[in-house]
C-alpha cells in the first residue's frame, strides 16, 4: 500500500476508466463501485444540475450511460473517449481532493465534438477504504450540450 | 390554459412531486419537480395517464419539468406510461418545458421509446413566461 497521496490518486484515475466504461456502453458498474453510496455523495456534470445524494448521483451516471448508449463513433476506435490531465491532488486526514482537465474527444457523423473542463473530485477515507464522494465538472459550452441533445433525440451519433 | 373550470391535483414535498391541472376545455398541464420517492412515482402513475385521456383533439398539453431532475427506474417507467397514454391520444399540440439538461436528455430518450417524439416538442421555459 502506497502513500494516501498515491492511493487518492489511483483512486481518481479509477474513477476517468470508470467514466470511459460508462461512455463506451460497458456499463456502470465500475462507477458504483468507485463511490461511496453516502447521502452527503454529490455529482455534477458537464451538462444538468446537481445530484445530491447516492439515490440520485446513481440515477444521474445510469442517465450519462443511456445518453452514451447510442454514441458509436468510438465503437472501432482504441484511443480513449477522455480523461484526466494535470491532475493534483491534496490529503487532508481522511478526505482528500484532486484538481485537474478533462479532455475528450468525440467522433460524430457530421464532426469532432472536443472537450476541455476544469474538475474536482473530493476522496473520502472511511474505514481505511478511499473513496469518491463528490464530482464536479464545468458545464460544457453550449454547443457541445446542443450535440449530445440531438443525438439523444435522433437515437444515434 | 384559456377557457374551462380546473381541478387540480398535488402530491409530493418540495423535493419531488407533481401538480396536475386540467380543464373542462380538454388542456391538461402536469408540473413535475425533484426527485420522485416511490409513493410519488405510485400517485403519478395513477393519475397523470388517466389526466390525459381527457385531453382533446383542441386541446393542448404541457408537461412543465422545468425543476424535474433525472428520475429512477421506477419514475422513468411511470412518465413511460404517461407517454404512450399521449402517443395514441388526440390532443393539438404537445410541449414540454425544458429544465436540466440531463432531465431533458433523459425525457427525449423516453420519448423516442414510447414513439411519441413526433406529438411533444420542447420548449424553453422563457416561452412561458417562467
Amino acid at each position: 500500500m502506497g502513500s494516501a497521496e498515491e492511493e487518492v490518486t489511483r483512486v481518481i484515475y479509477k474513477f476517468y476508466d470508470a467514466l470511459e466504461d460508462l461512455l463506451r456502453a460497458r456499463g456502470t458498474a465500475a462507477m458504483e463501485e468507485i463511490w461511496h453510496h453516502t447521502d452527503y455523495a454529490t455529482t455534477s456534470h458537464p451538462f444538468g444540475s446537481w445530484a445530491r445524494g447516492w439515490t440520485e448521483v446513481k440515477v444521474n451516471w445510469e442517465e450519462g450511460a443511456a445518453v452514451f448508449g447510442v454514441y458509436k463513433g468510438h465503437e472501432h476506435r482504441s484511443d480513449r473517449i477522455g480523461g484526466i490531465n494535470d491532475l493534483k491532488v491534496v490529503v487532508l486526514g481522511d478526505a482528500a481532493y484532486g484538481t485537474g482537465i478533462y479532455r475528450s474527444r468525440l467522433y460524430m457523423s457530421d464532426c469532432e465534438l472536443n472537450l476541455n473542463l476544469n474538475c474536482t473530485n473530493i476522496v473520502h477515507r472511511i474505514d481505511g477504504v478511499w473513496k469518491i464522494v463528490h464530482h464536479h465538472a464545468d458545464q460544457a459550452q453550449p454547443d457541445w450540450q446542443a450535440a449530445i441533445g440531438r443525438m439523444v433525440e435522433a437515437g444515434h451519433s | 390554459m384559456p377557457g374551462g373550470a380546473h381541478t387540480s391535483t398535488n402530491v409530493g414535498s418540495e423535493a419531488g412531486g407533481f401538480r396536475i391541472l386540467g380543464g373542462t376545455d380538454g388542456n391538461l398541464r402536469i408540473a413535475a419537480w425533484g426527485y420522485w420517492p416511490a409513493d410519488v412515482v405510485a400517485s403519478f402513475l395513477a393519475n397523470a395517464p388517466l389526466a390525459a385521456q381527457a385531453l382533446v383533439p383542441v386541446g393542448i398539453f404541457v408537461f412543465d419539468c422545468k425543476e424535474l431532475k433525472p428520475q429512477g427506474a421506477e419514475g422513468q417507467e411511470a412518465i413511460r406510461v404517461l407517454f404512450r397514454v399521449l402517443a395514441r391520444s388526440p390532443f393539438a399540440k404537445g410541449l414540454i418545458v425544458r429544465g436540466n439538461a440531463m432531465t431533458c436528455m433523459q425525457l427525449a430518450r423516453l420519448l423516442r421509446e414510447c414513439s411519441a417524439e413526433k406529438r411533444i416538442e420542447f420548449a424553453e421555459a422563457e416561452a412561458f413566461g417562467s
